[in-house]
Order: C-alpha cells, then sequence, then structure tokens
C-alpha cells in the first residue's frame, strides 16, 4: 500500500515535506543559529538581518531560532493528541464490531457522550485541573478527537464481522484475538491511516490555537503557533513576520491532507466510510451553530469558509468563541 | 477593623493596553471581539443638542463597556470611567486626586470627625425628572450598604446613619473617625441613582442607568457600543462642549488603529506599541497620567517569600527601565511605590529609586538568605507573554529560576485574590478614589491583593493614623507618604512595584482640551470641531 501511496505526484511532495518538518524536530534545536530563549531586548522587532535572519520578536529573540527550536513541540504534541485519540477510538471501535451488543451499546453511548464536549473548552478545563502544560492539553484534543477514529475503525470493521472467511475462521475455532489480528486489522489500517493523517493536522493547527490563546505551552518556550500569534501583535513593527511560521503550520498541515488522500485513493478504501465520520463532524458543527446566540456571530476571520476539513471548521469556531472570552 | 477594604471591587487586575492579552477584565464577560459594523453615526450632530452654539461636536471614545451601569453592582473598578458620564457622584476629584465639590458644593466634619454634614447643588434633577435631593442620597448610601449584591457595601460598612436635615443637606454619621470618607465618595461608591428607577427596577439599572451625570445613555448595545447624549441639565453642563458621546468597544490594537483611521473613534485608548503607528497617521498623542502601576503580589506567609531578604534580592534584580522600554514601548516609568509621580499627596519622593538595579547585590542578599546557589520560584500569571518572559529572563541573571504558571484570565481573581494561593503573582492596580483604601486593599490583612493575609504591626499602626488625620490638615500629606513609606518599606511588605502605565489616548486633531485627570476619564472642556 504504501508503494501504491507514493506512486501518487501529490504524496511524494507531502511526504518529502513531512521528512523536512521531522528532520527539523530532530534536529531543529542544534541547527538554531542562537539561543531561542536569549534576549537581548535592546534590539526587540528588528527586521532580518545578517545578524536574525528573520529578525527578531518582542522581546529581541532570533525569530528564525525560536521556529526552529519550536518545531519539535508543534509536531510531538500533534503527534500526542493523535496517539490518545487512536488508542481511546481505534481500540474501542475494533473491538466494539467483535464484543457483542452491550459493549457495542456502551461504547457507541459513551462517543456520543466525548463527542458534545467542546473541544477548546474542554482543554481549557484540562489545563486548568491538571496544571497548564501541553500534555494535559494534547490529552483532552487527543481524548476528543477519539470519536472520529472509534466511529471510523468500528464502520471499516462491521465490514468484515460477517465476511465469510472470518465466518470459517471462527467454525475453525480460532479465536476472537486471533481473528482480529489475521483477518481483520491490516485491512482496517488503512482507514485508520486516513483517519488518523487528518486527525494530526487538525491536532497541529488546534496546538497552534490553543498556543494562541496562552494555553498549553509554558512561556517562553518557542512554538509556530506561539511565535505567529505574538507576531500578529505588532503588525504595526513587523508586518511582514507573521508570513514564516503561518506558511510553515499551512504547509504541514497541508501535507498531512494531501497524504491522507493519497493513502485513501492508493487503499481503495470505501469512500463512504469517510464521509459517514465527517459527515458527523458536519451534524455537531450544525448543532454548534444552533447553540450561537444570533448576533453573536464569531469573528468570520476564524471561520475558513467552505473548507474541507468540518472538524477543523469546527475547532476554529471554539477558537474564536474562546477568544472572545479571554478578551473579555 | 479596617472597614474600607474591598473584596466588592471585583478584581483589580491589570486593564493595561498590551498588544495582545490588553485588558483583563471581570468574570461578567463583556463581549468584546466586536467590530463596529454597525457603528455608522459619525461625524457631528446633526441634531443639535440645547447646548450653546458651536457645541455639536460628537466625541467617540474607544473604551471598555462598563459590567454593569449599575454603580451598586458593577463589579469591575474600570466601570468608573464610563459609569462616570452616567451618574454624578457627591464628590468629586480633581486632576491631582483631591476631593473636591460635585453633587455636593461643600461638607463639614463634626469636631469628633464621627459624622459628616453634607450641603447639596440646589436645583439639582435626575434624567427622568425626578428631584436629587438629601432624601435621595441617603436611599443611595443606604442602598449601597444594605443591598444583599451590593459590590460597595464594605466601604459603606463604617456608616451607622443618614440623617436629613432639609432637601439639601445630610449628615452622614460613621461609626469611627474616618477622614477619607469624602475620597470615597468621589466613585462608584458616590454616584447617585434616581430613587424612582430604584423603586420601579432595579435590575433594570445594569443597562438602563438613571442618574444625573454630564450625559444621558441613549442607546446601549452590551458588547458593542454606548451612546450617550448631554444632559442640558446637569449643574456643570456649561463645561461640556459635546453634543453626543459613544463608547465603542474594540480590542484588538490593529482594529483600534484602523477604527482611528476610519474617523469610527476620534479619541481611543491605545497601548504603547500602537503610538507610533498613531502618530504617523496623524493622530495627537496624550500620555495622562493615571493610577495603573504593576506589581507582584508577594505571598509574604510562603517560603521562601516569608524570608525578606529574598523579597529584597528579587527587588534589586528586576531591571524596570528594560520593561517599560521593552513592554510599554518606554511609555510610563519604573516605580518603586502604589503612587505614581503626579499624584504629588501620596507620592514619597524619598522611595523614587528604593531598589536600583544592581545584579551583584541581589546574589550577595540571595547567599545573605541561605541561596548561595540561587533558587527556584514560582511566578503566576494569566497574561503568558511579554513582562512574564522578560522578569523570568531577568531573575535568571541573578540567579533566580522563576518557573511561570499560567492561569486562565478568568480564574485569577479566584486563584489569587480569593484563594491566595500563589506565591508570585504578576498583577497591577488601577488605583482608588481614596489613597487610605488603596493602600488597604494592597497591604491590609484583609486586603483584596495582599496574598499573605497578614499586615505587619507597624503599617496597622500607620493606617489607623492616616484615617484619623483630616484631609485639609497640613500633615495630611506627610503622613500620607509617611504610611506609603512604612508600607512598602516594611520587611514583610507584600508588593514588589514594577512601572506606572499612562493612559495613552490617541486623538484625532479635531478634538482638543481633553483634560488629564488622575483616576477616572473626564470630558468638562472637550470639543470636537466639525
Amino acid at each position: 500500500m504504501l508503494k501504491k501511496t507514493l506512486r501518487f505526484r501529490s504524496a511524494q511532495i507531502s511526504v518529502a515535506i513531512l521528512l523536512a518538518v521531522l528532520l527539523l524536530a530532530i534536529f531543529g534545536s542544534a541547527l538554531a543559529p542562537q539561543d531561542p530563549l536569549h534576549q537581548s531586548v535592546k534590539d526587540f522587532l528588528q527586521g532580518p538581518s545578517s545578524r536574525h535572519w528573520l529578525g527578531t520578536d518582542y522581546l529581541g529573540r532570533d525569530v528564525l531560532s525560536r521556529l526552529l527550536a519550536g518545531t519539535r513541540t508543534s509536531v510531538t504534541t500533534a503527534a500526542e493528541a493523535t496517539l490518545v485519540g487512536l488508542v481511546f477510538g481505534a481500540i474501542p471501535g475494533l473491538l466494539s464490531a467483535f464484543l457483542g451488543t452491550w459493549f457495542d451499546f456502551i461504547a457507541n453511548r459513551i462517543t456520543d457522550a466525548i463527542m458534545t464536549l467542546p473541544t477548546i473548552v474542554f482543554a481549557i478545563g484540562c489545563t486548568a485541573v491538571l496544571g497548564n502544560s501541553l500534555t494535559p492539553a494534547m490529552l483532552a484534543i487527543g481524548f476528543l478527537s477519539s470519536p472520529l477514529f472509534f466511529r471510523v475503525t468500528r464502520a471499516a470493521a462491521l465490514e468484515f464481522v460477517r465476511a465469510q472467511y472470518v465466518e470459517s475462521a471462527e467454525l475453525f475455532g480460532a479465536s476472537r484475538f486471533r481473528i482480529v489480528r489475521v483477518h481483520v486489522l491490516n485491512k482496517v489500517i488503512p482507514t485508520i491511516a486516513v483517519a488518523a493523517a487528518m486527525s494530526a493536522s487538525a491536532a497541529l493547527l488546534i496546538v497552534s490555537s490553543l498556543t494562541f490563546l496562552g494555553i498549553g505551552v509554558v512561556p517562553p518556550a518557542p512554538t509556530w503557533g506561539g511565535v505567529l500569534a505574538s507576531d500578529l501583535s505588532y503588525l504595526n513593527q513587523a508586518p511582514w513576520a507573521p508570513i514564516v511560521p503561518a506558511v510553515l503550520i499551512m504547509l504541514t498541515a497541508g501535507a498531512l491532507n494531501a497524504l491522507a488522500d493519497a493513502i485513501r485513493d492508493a487503499s481503495g478504501v470505501h469512500v463512504s466510510l469517510l464521509s459517514a465520520a465527517s459527515s458527523k463532524a458536519a451534524t455537531e458543527e450544525a448543532a454548534a451553530t444552533e447553540l450561537t446566540q444570533p448576533g453573536d456571530d464569531a469573528d468570520p476571520a476564524f471561520l475558513g469558509a467552505n473548507s474541507a476539513n468540518p472538524v477543523i471548521d469546527k475547532i476554529d469556531e471554539e477558537a474564536a468563541d474562546v477568544n472572545r472570552h479571554s478578551a473579555a | 477593623m479596617p472597614s474600607l477594604l474591598m473584596p466588592n471591587e471585583g478584581k483589580d487586575h491589570i486593564m493595561i493596553r498590551r498588544p495582545r492579552h490588553k485588558r483583563v477584565l471581570t468574570a461578567a464577560a463583556v463581549t468584546v471581539l466586536a467590530t463596529v459594523l454597525s457603528a455608522c453615526n459619525s461625524g457631528g450632530g446633526a441634531e443639535k443638542a440645547s447646548g450653546p452654539a458651536g457645541d455639536n461636536g460628537t466625541l467617540n471614545w474607544e473604551w471598555d463597556l462598563p459590567t454593569s451601569f449599575d454603580p451598586v453592582t458593577s463589579s469591575a473598578g474600570w466601570d468608573a470611567h464610563v459609569l462616570g458620564l452616567a451618574y454624578s457622584a457627591i464628590t468629586a476629584l480633581d486632576k491631582n486626586g483631591n476631593a473636591v465639590g460635585g453633587l455636593a458644593k461643600s461638607w463639614k466634619y463634626a469636631p469628633d470627625g464621627k459624622s459628616i454634614a453634607f450641603t447639596l447643588q440646589p436645583n439639582l434633577k435626575f434624567s427622568d425628572g425626578t428631584a436629587l435631593d438629601a432624601d435621595a442620597v441617603k436611599t443611595n448610601i443606604l442602598r449601597g450598604r444594605d443591598t444583599p449584591d451590593s459590590r460597595i457595601a464594605s466601604q459603606l460598612a463604617e456608616v451607622t446613619d443618614v440623617t436629613v436635615t432639609s432637601p439639601t443637606e445630610f449628615t452622614i454619621k460613621l461609626s469611627k473617625v474616618d477622614y477619607q470618607v469624602p475620597n470615597l465618595l468621589a466613585g462608584k461608591t458616590g454616584m447617585i441613582v434616581s430613587p424612582t428607577a430604584i423603586k420601579a427596577n432595579a435590575a433594570g439599572l445594569a443597562t438602563k442607568p438613571v442618574g444625573d451625570g454630564p450625559f444621558t445613555l441613549t442607546n446601549y448595545v452590551p458588547g458593542s457600543h454606548a451612546d450617550f447624549v448631554r444632559n442640558p441639565n446637569w449643574f456643570d453642563a456649561s463645561d461640556i462642549h459635546l453634543a453626543k458621546l459613544s463608547v465603542k468597544a474594540i480590542t484588538d490594537q490593529q482594529q483600534i488603529l484602523a477604527a482611528l483611521q476610519s474617523g469610527d473613534v476620534n479619541v481611543a485608548y491605545i497601548a504603547g506599541s500602537s503610538v507610533s503607528a498613531a502618530k504617523a497617521a496623524g493622530f495627537t498623542i496624550n500620555e495622562v497620567p493615571s493610577q495603573v502601576v504593576t506589581t507582584l503580589d508577594v505571598n509574604t506567609s510562603k517560603a521562601p517569600f516569608s524570608n525578606p531578604l529574598v523579597v529584597q534580592a528579587i527587588n534589586y534584580a528586576i531591571d524596570r527601565q528594560a520593561l517599560v522600554d521593552t513592554q510599554q514601548f518606554g511609555h510610563g516609568s519604573p516605580s518603586f511605590q502604589p503612587f505614581p509621580k503626579n499624584y504629588t499627596v501620596g507620592y514619597d519622593p524619598s522611595l523614587a529609586n528604593l531598589y536600583p538595579h544592581d545584579v551583584n547585590k541581589a546574589k550577595q542578599l540571595l547567599a545573605q538568605a541561605g541561596y548561595p546557589n540561587g533558587l527556584t520560584i514560582p511566578l503566576t500569571t494569566s497574561i503568558a507573554t511579554g513582562a512574564v518572559e522578560q522578569l523570568q529572563s531577568q531573575l535568571k541573571e541573578a540567579g533566580i529560576t522563576a518557573k511561570i504558571n499560567v492561569i486562565p484570565a478568568a480564574q485569577f481573581t479566584n486563584i489569587v485574590y480569593i484563594q491566595k494561593q500563589p506565591g508570585l503573582a504578576l498583577d497591577g492596580t488601577a488605583g482608588r478614589e481614596s489613597p487610605l483604601q488603596m493602600l488597604e486593599v494592597l497591604y491590609d490583612s484583609k486586603g483584596l491583593m495582599n496574598l499573605s493575609a497578614k499586615i505587619p504591626s507597624n503599617v496597622q499602626t500607620v493606617f489607623d493614623k492616616l484615617r484619623t488625620v483630616p484631609l485639609d490638615s497640613p500633615d495630611y500629606a506627610s503622613t500620607l507618604q509617611a504610611t506609603v513609606k512604612a508600607a512598602v518599606t516594611s520587611p514583610g511588605s507584600q508588593h514588589i512595584w514594577l512601572y506606572t502605565t499612562p493612559r495613552i489616548l490617541a486623538t484625532s486633531p479635531k478634538v482638543t482640551g481633553l483634560p488629564f485627570t488622575l483616576i477616572t476619564q473626564r470630558f468638562e472642556g472637550v470639543r470636537v470641531a466639525s
């Protein structure tokens, strides 16, 4: 499947971008020409120069070094959230197809309950209770993304519950665990991979928007979203500054999405499976919109109109909401 | 018991304009992301108010909207600015912060200092036509003291009774000597609401104020804007040269600049970082001295801050001028006490350079305190970037590792002021009408901003003494300054003062005559050319 995927031009480009990001994540701090935390406040908000290739930030720190050093935090946290979602979503999803109606019923109701929780508000709550650091915030985000994995995996697995070879394996006395491992898992994995790529790109954006809200990352640690947020506050002094972190975030999220598309095309995963998941998200979004008071419209800038990813749309809307409250 | 204390004023949490999390208002969330889509009533007054000819300008003021238009239930000290448009208080403050006549033209303390006889201006009327007389004042003071959800109750707790001797004369009786009352009554505590409106619908006052202020509210869209017209019946109406005044809440610095440039607002409260851009765009920059001072609240009940040497070391480790230069783009000045230089009566010049930046001295003090290899301290904030990062870096140079703990802005009041959890918290004060009230908020055992919940006995003594000194006594200023000095330099002092923040108002060149008032912004004498 990997080979098949890589035949797509979009996949090749995406993988190249993601490999570059991975390299930055591993070696970013070492590559940083200067200490990303070192303040030389006398030279704050300077433009690009031979000493500071991307200029300095509001405390005179080297922006290039901050972006390079911030890659690891940005990427690992996105991975962390995806992994949590995978564990809490995919495993119960797979089991619910095989462990009988009671397990299925309870798991579904729990998932429904999780879906009613608003992502960013929940993340804020978690950081308030567990302390403001990235891991609790990412646990929260990952946990709330688990319904996506649960539904996608369950739907994919259900297809095989009554497949003839599964039934015959059962008649031969194979254990459930063996059936899942041998006959189902590798058929479901492409679907989960697509969901994971989607979820990772969403998580990357959430990490950025959380940093934007001052949640998760404890200053002065750099992240892409943090650099972007601070740049936006000093547009008078450095109008060009937000472009670099914004491009980094867009490229990575775009590459993950393109890769997800390529995996789906290559694996021939039933399109309806994914659309089932995203139509659920769309319903959720519609519900969220209903709850919004008239005249309480979020800033249009936060609502990516016609975005291909309703999950992200919803998250952005919440970000706009939270923004408003923190400004109050 | 110091009864003027106030867990009432909502939060004192700084409302300084900052590049990003500029203002942190109270929990009563005023939604302010609002763009000014609906704000299109710019330009001179089409409908002429009944003021003198030429007084038909419209002032559009970018500022926060209040948590409530009812002075009794308003929960943010910051609200006083806008409430002062709709209401007049019993007294007023001059530009230096001294009590002068307001609704009351004069007052006199009884020789024992326990009762004050006020004389109101004649023929006062509320905007609803009700007469503003001594009975109305009595109703208001008792309402402020007794209403269950009153946020000013503790300031009025020492009032035992109000007796009315004639329609313009009343006497406030106190349970103990307190010469600070006239100052206190210049703020929300002394704002007088129409008794007719209180009787009809007290809850409605939150959005429909009925007072006798320089302006009358005509239209209010919470979270967006409030429109006022000139009140021709106000006792000082001849000083108001504006036909209309609108308060518009915008928070984003870029949006504020855009609103200035489009003419949507002609007076805006901006951050230091926006000054050069506003200047370049042709706006006048007015740096109004204010009582906003940034501080670190120190919990001297918790180690290591219980050791005065550690607190002193932190004081020496901080480079305040660098903070002013970077955080406020040079606007404001380093501060070592709760009052700014312009508050001449309370500012103690001997504290002007109390802790000069001296890293070696800080290290030496730490060694003396038993931390020769430095130490780690917590640093709580709700504003995650900026000052707190710079402080952390400055402290590092002296061997102090500050671990930043970011708490949600909405929980600041609860975590810091009520639970008093943090050891060290970045905070700030917006000032109070009465200097003793301010000092008690900061240093008294029940003070909102005193995290240690303790007061050194020598400080308590000077507080009690200050209360008994009449405001017009020749000893008042020296006593107040001695009180400030005692509170600031006492070994268990609970604040590390950082810097003052001026109220930076960018105005269109058409706006003239903006008065520089220390505590609340006033508009007497302001004109807008058409």
